[in-house]
């Protein structure tokens, strides 16, 4: 094979599926870090609240509700079971000593239970969902799918968009100043114990988009949340936790150090080969790229 | 003169004696009725309760949770079954289990005890990953059907031996193993060490005006901890005569912090009561139905935002109560002993 033609039909398109699942990554890891930078806890049962996305977009589907329309109608549904799950699991504990631990420890509980729950609703088979986008481009000689292509311009706009609200608007400098200083933001009227359900739903939210948009792609069974939830903490690691900037440089950088990893030494090493990475990142960047330690 | 630590670990020790008898009480049971069935359920049962053992020694003493210590419980079972495969000597095995456990210890210490808090957490998570996907692709290893054919082994006491095939045999040497780790870690953390663990774990700013080095007895606890999850893993071969690398995964991790939340944090007796009940709360609960996770989800939710002690921490304070009327026990008022009282307890200990 010439160089042209390794570059045109090896490389190119695993790079290109590389991108794809890195904005995968970047969605959901992108509610992770919100929750964790603005309400400072961890949220164990994110990968769960992908996996209900995904199985609602399958089930609304099959339902007969069309792909663009569950693609608000979704993360709506989340909102509520996001606010619920905070007024009941995570406001309890905000104020215990080691917040970060006790919050891992129940949303860890929330996780367990909602995959089992799938698996008694769905069973435990995997399912899929059609391809809302079919057919292929071809872009100089190279051939690429629509929906990834798709997947990478939603992605790029989702984030653009996320952080435009969250450094940008009114609403955001309100969720930052409670996240800064719960009293100082409370005594100027800001309503602190609605912002902090509001940001945790928003988080959940952003999750079941997820969920909704690589329904079609990675399939739908119970345990994905479970098999996602890892390299999206990585991200969140590596990017610095509670930096959005942090998640999308990381997520990229990862995805493609493991696409890479899986043409030129093999795919079944790629799993250490992230996670080595990660704990590489660790040892000599604790705070991630763009973090700051104080936090943890 | 008893504090209130020394009190709270004598009520743990009354629970460790009834446990053992409960245990003696089963093995006596299986014994008369031939049952072999429950008694290497409880064998496994108490295997896993080393590996919750050792992680509320780390999250009940230094305050850091460690998502991943199936890890060294892994390493532990896989260097323990290669070294039954060359030499079947179960003391040769679990001498090797230790010294492996041992140098992966101070390699992971090395790099976790580099961050705290959720970093920890997210970091041992990360190492145990890493190298259970190792183990998974290595052909050497039996990949990801694991190693079987582990041989039986005859493990020799001097002029007696007891075969590992025998139920009530093994089940009483495992307990006696487990049992043995309870009593070393319950009286290592007696020690001055096990107190600035605990001054630790209250506030790790004022530890070092102190004089003591936080880095050490993190490093300390650690090692260990990991040499106390190695020794438990090393069981497991010679009880099931085969390893896999679910061993090492996070399923068998987050089981063991579930029995630890269960049982009690800092109780090191509830890891062990934590780890039995996980083991009848899912026979019983699979009994009736596959999906146990929920029930057990559901509880250990429960437990951490209802009872952050646990069941143990839930029972002790009436026990601890109970033996300080009595007679023997010093006339003490139990009153709650505060960081600098427990450091300056364990500096005159130590000076």
């Amino acid at each position: 094979m010439s160089p042209i033609d390794y570059l045109q039909f090896v490389l190119a398109p695993q790079v290109v599926n590389g991108l794809a699942l890195g904005v995968a990554v970047v969605l959901v890891a992108l509610g992770l870090t919100i929750i964790f930078g603005m309400l400072d806890v961890i949220n164990m049962s994110h990968g769960e609240f992908y996996a209900i996305g995904a199985y609602a977009a399958l089930a609304l589907g099959a339902a007969g509700i069309g792909f663009w329309f569950l693609l608000v109608l979704v993360p709506v549904l989340m909102i509520p079971l996001g606010m619920a799950a905070e007024r009941l699991l995570i406001r309890p504990v905000f104020d215990t000593k080691d917040r970060h631990v006790t919050t891992l420890l129940v949303t860890f509980g929330l996780g367990l239970i909602v995959e089992d729950v799938l698996k008694v609703i769905f069973g435990a088979n995997t399912q899929r969902p059609p391809t809302p986008i079919p057919g292929a481009s071809e872009f100089f000689g190279i051939i690429l799918p629509n929906y990834r292509l798709f997947l990478i311009l939603v992605g790029a706009a989702i984030v653009l968009g996320v952080a435009f609200v969250v450094y940008k608007t009114r609403l955001g400098a309100m969720v930052r100043a409670a996240a800064f200083d719960r009293n100082m933001a409370a005594s100027l009227g800001v309503p602190v114990s609605l912002v902090y359900a509001g940001t945790f739903a928003f988080g959940v939210g952003l999750a079941g988009l997820a969920g909704v948009l690589l329904a079609p792609i990675y399939s739908v069974f119970p345990t994905m949340g479970r098999d996602f939830i890892l390299l999206a903490f990585t991200v969140v690691i590596v990017g610095g936790m509670g930096s959005i900037w942090g998640a999308v440089v990381a997520g990229l950088l990862l995805t493609q150090v493991q696409a890479l990893a899986s043409l030129v030494i093999s795919p079944v090493w790629t799993d250490p080969i992230v996670f080595g990475t990660m704990v590489a990142f660790l040892v000599f960047r604790p705070q991630g790229l763009f973090g700051r330690l104080g936090h943890a | 003169m008893h504090d209130r630590l020394t009190q709270s670990m004598r009520a743990s020790h009354l629970l460790a004696l009834l446990f053992v008898l409960a245990a003696l009480g089963l093995a006596a049971m299986g014994a008369a009725t031939g049952d072999t069935f429950y008694l290497r359920l409880g064998t496994e049962a108490l295997i896993f309760a080393g590996l919750a053992l050792s992680v509320d020694l780390l999250l009940g003493y230094s305050g850091a949770l460690s998502l991943g210590q199936a890890l060294y419980f892994g390493i532990g079972a896989y260097v323990s079954a290669l070294t039954l495969m060359k030499a079947p000597s179960f003391w040769l095995a679990m001498g090797a289990a230790f010294l492996a456990t041992l140098v992966a210890a101070v390699i992971g210490g090395l790099i976790a005890n580099r961050v705290r808090g959720v970093y920890f957490a997210l970091i041992t998570f990360g190492l145990a990953q890493v190298m259970a996907k190792v183990v998974y692709n290595t052909r050497e290893l039996g990949a990801s059907d694991g190693m079987i054919g582990i041989p039986v082994i005859e493990i020799g006491f001097g002029p007696f031996s007891v075969s590992a095939g025998s139920p009530v045999g093994f089940f009483l040497i495992v307990l006696a193993i487990i049992m043995g780790l309870y009593a070393l870690t319950a009286y290592l953390l007696d020690t001055p060490f096990g107190r600035v663990l605990t001054a630790l774990k209250a506030n790790e700013k004022r530890v070092p005006f102190l004089g003591y080095s936080v880095w050490r007895a993190r490093m300390a606890a650690y090692v260990l901890a990991g040499l106390i999850a190695g020794l438990s893993g090393a069981l497991y071969p010679m009880l099931r005569g085969f390893v896999s690398p679910e061993l090492m995964f996070f399923a068998t991790s987050g089981n063991a912090v579930i029995s630890v939340i269960l049982g009690g944090v800092g109780t090191l007796i509830g890891a062990i009561y934590g780890s039995v009940l996980l083991v009848i709360l899912k026979s019983i609960i699979g009994s009736w139905t596959e999906h146990h996770l929920i029930v057990i989800g559901a509880l250990f939710m429960a437990c951490v935002m209802f009872l952050p002690k646990g069941l143990v921490g839930f029972v002790r304070p009436s026990i601890e109560g109970w033996l300080s009327r009595q007679p023997q026990a010093a006339p003490v008022p139990v009153e709650p002993i505060g960081l600098t009282q427990a450091i300056a307890k364990s500096g005159s200990a130590a000076s």
